[in-house]
């Protein structure tokens, strides 16, 4: 720019029609023949005959090459000769030059007498007084009219053209001013707009001449919050550009996917649509704003799912895979939004798209509510200062997603296991009373709490997960319950049931208490249950029949194996009744058949079975009442009467 | 536990300025403190020192020792108590007498509804500091501290028991600041209206308003501590003092932090 803005202070040098000046050509001729003074006619002349000789001689030499070669003797006085030629011409340049200086000092004597002294040979002092020797400018002759004319004319002509030249300089300087005026203007005004938009715009602390926008977290982890900083640079016209140095301007986001059955039915949206164009600078923040949360998200969930590897988490360069829970596993990886490619439609569910975006959705707010507790712990009183510096803990964003899911799928688990077992036991007659259940039991209310209700909140949700199940059986009195813990923030970490029963009848069975295992929970509650069952058995058969056998003397079932299922009708004879039921969560079977054991007190190969009926199963019905089947009371009974 | 500190003083039309600045600074908001503080003096029990009856199965070294710790020198102590806006001019809760002693644990303002301030139910800390070291090298005052905390209520009792009298109270009022490692307190010091002393702690507190100031013209002071725990560790200290050092570069445009006069801080009891 300071190229293009230059006053010509000097004229155009014109073109002259000789190559050479005067002065230098004088200055050739001195030095390849000497000073003038030594050139007068005689010399020219011997030079002249010089040179016609040696043409002459060259042209023997070229003829006669062999003769040329001139006597060893001849040419050392030549040389002699040159030499004593040189000292000749540098005595006589020193002369020149002393006289030359004698003349200027003697010049010069006249105004500064002493200086010049210095410089004068002694001969000159003795021959010429100082200051003997004066200059004076001389009045050049009167040029002629004409000339001065042109004169006039030319410096007039020179001095309009470069008013001309400093004008059109001085305009294109006030339009180049205008423009940048211009441009600073909309620069400064963009800039105050994305101030009033509540960025923080401050000065860059590395480059202190620019202004950047503060977008990024400042409880983010340090390597992402001192990203989180770009600088306003200005175009050429004005417009601002957001220059977040070296980090790559792709949008990213951590994209969740949920495999159901090893197919994919669900996938997470990019959170903010991707920008077309003609973004304007606000997107452009916001844009990298969301690409620093992004990134930090995964760089944080990485690093938890390196810690909860013992849960099967694994964790390649750019995915993450997550077993959630029976056929659920969860995919989280980190892709460009513009590289979303287009998924297979027909294997994405409702079920599965609702659940990746609720997933999604949990662990950025779960972040952000880390960026909160990392502000708390900020702004604590430190600590005092020891040598080991302290790690910083992983923060909880997959655990209490994972334990929610978890916990779901167990607490479900659940339902459908007692919903099949009441199931079957209302197919077979019983009315078993309701269970009730209380999903996410624990959601206690701390009364003084100084954090916000928000914070609250999701304090709760990382809390280990409780639900309870409870219920009432046929038994009078009895009743179990199942409490669901799932926890996997603190040790134990992990899904545990706690099954406790109250069943009066058999004071002696034990609450199995803590499991870990579905198998193990479902034996329990079956158990139970057909313990119920025997028990309602054996004492229902024992009330009073209906009027046509009133005469007779009922006999009842004995509960003898009720661990077993197995009930006895005592008798004198041999032969005795034996009725076994087993019970599962698919059917009810019942079995009647005779031993001939002494008391009937055997088992398996023992009591040797005589007579078998076909068992009698119970199953529930898809359709209800689709096939009238004898309840399992009526069953009984009709049995012991046919005895 | 070691304190390393720099102090500053800021004049009172500084002091909002300064807030802000220090705001910025440490990217966060300033915490209001007010902190009720006790002055204790230890006294020498009568008959406890100097009596080396019965000492017979001491060893020598061990007797030295015993007769150091009870004829050492002897230190004022400090008892921070915690206190809130709203205790102050506030009134005893009124019915004291029928509310049973931790009912009010959940809902500290009682069932009525003005605010109340419950001596019974304040919080306590023991602040101990020791003169600063002399002749360090580093431009930090560097002093020795230890704290615990104390039992809520009436502390005066137990610190009878353990050998000081109680002398005086005041108030300091100011903004806590964390920055790393450092802790920022700007404060000052509140006198309590009327200037009657008393022997025993306040069990009410007067309207804040009728505070008055210790320092007349109102200007606040700045410290900026860090706490090292393990003083015979240099490179622990070295790191303290270089970090306060940045602090003092830090806001070197906005106030001097400068090394504290040895012997203002003397807590020594004579």
């Amino acid at each position: 720019m300071a190229d293009s803005f230059t006053l010509p202070l000097r004229p155009i040098p014109e073109k002259r029609d000789r190559p050479d000046t005067l002065p230098v050509e004088i200055a050739q001729i001195n030095n390849q023949w000497g000073s003038f003074r030594e050139v007068n006619e005689d010399v020219l002349r011997n030079k002249i005959a010089e040179e016609e000789e040696k043409d002459d001689l060259d042209e023997v030499g070229e003829s006669d090459q062999d003769a040329s070669d001139l006597d060893s003797t001849e040419r050392l006085e030549q040389l002699y000769k040159r030499r004593a030629e040189i000292t000749q011409f540098a005595m006589q340049a020193h002369m020149e030059t002393m006289f030359a200086l004698d003349f200027v000092s003697l010049l010069l004597s006249k105004q500064a007498p002493r200086q010049a002294e210095t410089s004068m040979s002694p001969f000159l002092k003795q021959v010429a007084p100082l200051g003997s020797l004066n200059a004076e400018v001389v009045n050049p002759p009167p040029k002629p009219e004409s000339k001065t004319k042109d004169i006039s004319a030319v410096s007039r002509g020179w001095r309009i053209q470069n008013f001309n030249a400093a004008a059109n300089k001085l305009l294109q300087a006030a339009s180049r001013l205008e423009t940048e005026v211009a441009s600073e203007t909309r620069y400064w005004n963009e800039v105050l707009a994305v101030k009033d938009k509540g960025w923080k715009v401050s000065r860059l602390p590395s480059e202190k001449q620019s202004l950047g926008v503060q977008y990024g977290f400042l409880e983010a982890t340090p390597v992402f919050r001192d990203r989180g900083l770009a600088s306003l640079r200005r175009a050429e016209d004005g417009a601002l550009l957001l220059d977040e140095g070296l980090i790559p301007s792709k949008t990213c986001f951590v994209r969740v996917r949920v495999i159901q059955n090893g197919r994919l039915s669900g996938s997470s949206k990019p959170t903010r649509s991707n920008f077309n164009g003609n973004e304007t600078i606000e997107d452009r923040i916001l844009q990298a704003r969301d690409t620093v949360y992004e990134e930090e998200l995964f760089h944080e969930l990485v690093r938890e799912a390196r810690a909860i590897a013992s849960f099967g988490v694994t964790t390649r360069q750019n995915l993450i895979q997550i077993p959630a829970s029976d056929d659920l596993e969860i995919l989280l990886d980190l892709v460009d939004t513009d590289e979303d490619t287009p998924e297979p439609e027909h294997d994405i569910s409702q079920q599965g798209t609702s659940l990746a975006e609720g997933l999604a959705h949990t662990i950025r707010i779960l972040l952000a509510y880390a960026h909160r507790q990392n502000l708390r712990r900020r702004t604590l009183l430190p600590l005092p200062l020891t040598p080991k510096t302290r790690s910083v803990p992983e923060h909880q964003l997959i655990r209490p997603a994972l334990a929610y899911i978890k916990h779901m799928s167990h607490v479900r688990w659940l339902q459908s296991l007692l919903n099949d077992l009441f199931g079957v036991l209302q197919s077979a007659g019983l009315k078993p009373p309701a269970y009730t259940s209380r999903v996410f039991s624990t959601a206690r209310r701390r009364q003084t709490s100084p954090a916000p209700a928000v914070e609250t909140l999701i304090g709760q949700f990382l809390t280990p997960l409780l639900s309870t199940f409870n219920g009432k059986i046929l038994t009078p009195r009895g009743s179990f319950s199942v409490a669901i813990h799932t926890n996997l923030s603190l040790p134990p970490f992990g899904t545990s049931f706690d099954v406790s029963f109250n069943m009066p009848k058999y004071p002696d069975l034990e609450s199995p208490g803590k499991l870990s295992h579905r198998e193990e929970v479902e034996a329990a509650i079956t158990h139970l249950l057909l313990l119920d069952v025997v028990f309602t058995v054996s004492s229902n058969s024992g009330l009073p029949q209906p009027e046509s056998d009133k005469d007779q003397v009922k006999p009842s079932w004995e509960a003898i194996y009720p661990q077993h299922g197995e009930l006895l009708i005592p008798s004198k004879s041999e032969k005795r009744k034996k009725m076994k039921i087993a019970l599962s969560r698919h059917e009810m079977s019942l079995e009647i058949y005779t031993v001939r054991c002494i008391d009937g007190t055997g088992r398996g190969h023992w009591e040797l079975p005589s007579y078998h009926s076909m068992p009698h199963t119970w199953k529930p019905s898809p359709i209800a009442g689709s096939t009238k089947q004898p309840s399992l009371m009526d069953y009984v009974s009709t049995n012991v009467s046919f005895s | 536990m070691h304190e390393q500190s720099l102090f500053a003083s800021v004049p009172v039309h500084q002091h909002h300025e300064l807030l802000q600045q220090l705001a910025g600074l440490t990217a966060m908001q300033p915490r209001h403190c007010l902190e009720r503080r006790l002055i204790f003096k230890a006294y020498r029990k009568p008959g406890v020192a100097g009596r080396t009856g019965a000492s017979q199965d001491l060893q020598q070294g061990d007797l030295q020792r015993l007769n150091k710790m009870l004829n050492g020198n002897m230190y004022y102590t400090q008892v921070v108590g915690p206190v809130s806006e709203s205790d102050f001019g506030s009134t005893a809760p009124v019915d004291r007498d029928t509310q049973m002693a931790g009912m009010d644990d959940s809902n500290p303002y009682g069932s009525s509804s003005s605010p109340s301030y419950d001596y019974e139910r304040q919080s306590w800390k023991l602040e101990f500091r020791d003169i600063p070291e002399a002749g360090t090298r580093s431009a930090v005052t560097s002093r020795l501290m230890s704290s615990a905390t104390l039992p809520r209520g009436d502390v005066v009792q137990a610190m009878n028991a353990w050998g000081y009298h109680f002398t005086t109270e005041y108030v300091v009022e100011g903004d806590m600041f964390i920055h790393n490692d450092i802790a920022i307190f700007l404060h000052r010091v509140l006198h309590y209206p009327g200037g009657g002393e008393l022997n025993l702690p306040r069990r009410q507190l007067p309207a804040l308003k009728d505070m008055t100031l210790f320092e007349k013209s109102g200007s606040y002071v700045l410290q900026a501590f860090i706490i090292v725990q393990d003083s015979s560790n240099q490179e622990t200290m070295k790191t303290a003092s270089q970090h306060l050092f940045g602090l003092r570069e830090q806001l070197k445009s906005a106030v001097v932090l400068e090394q504290a006069d040895r012997l203002s801080l003397d807590t020594r009891a004579k």
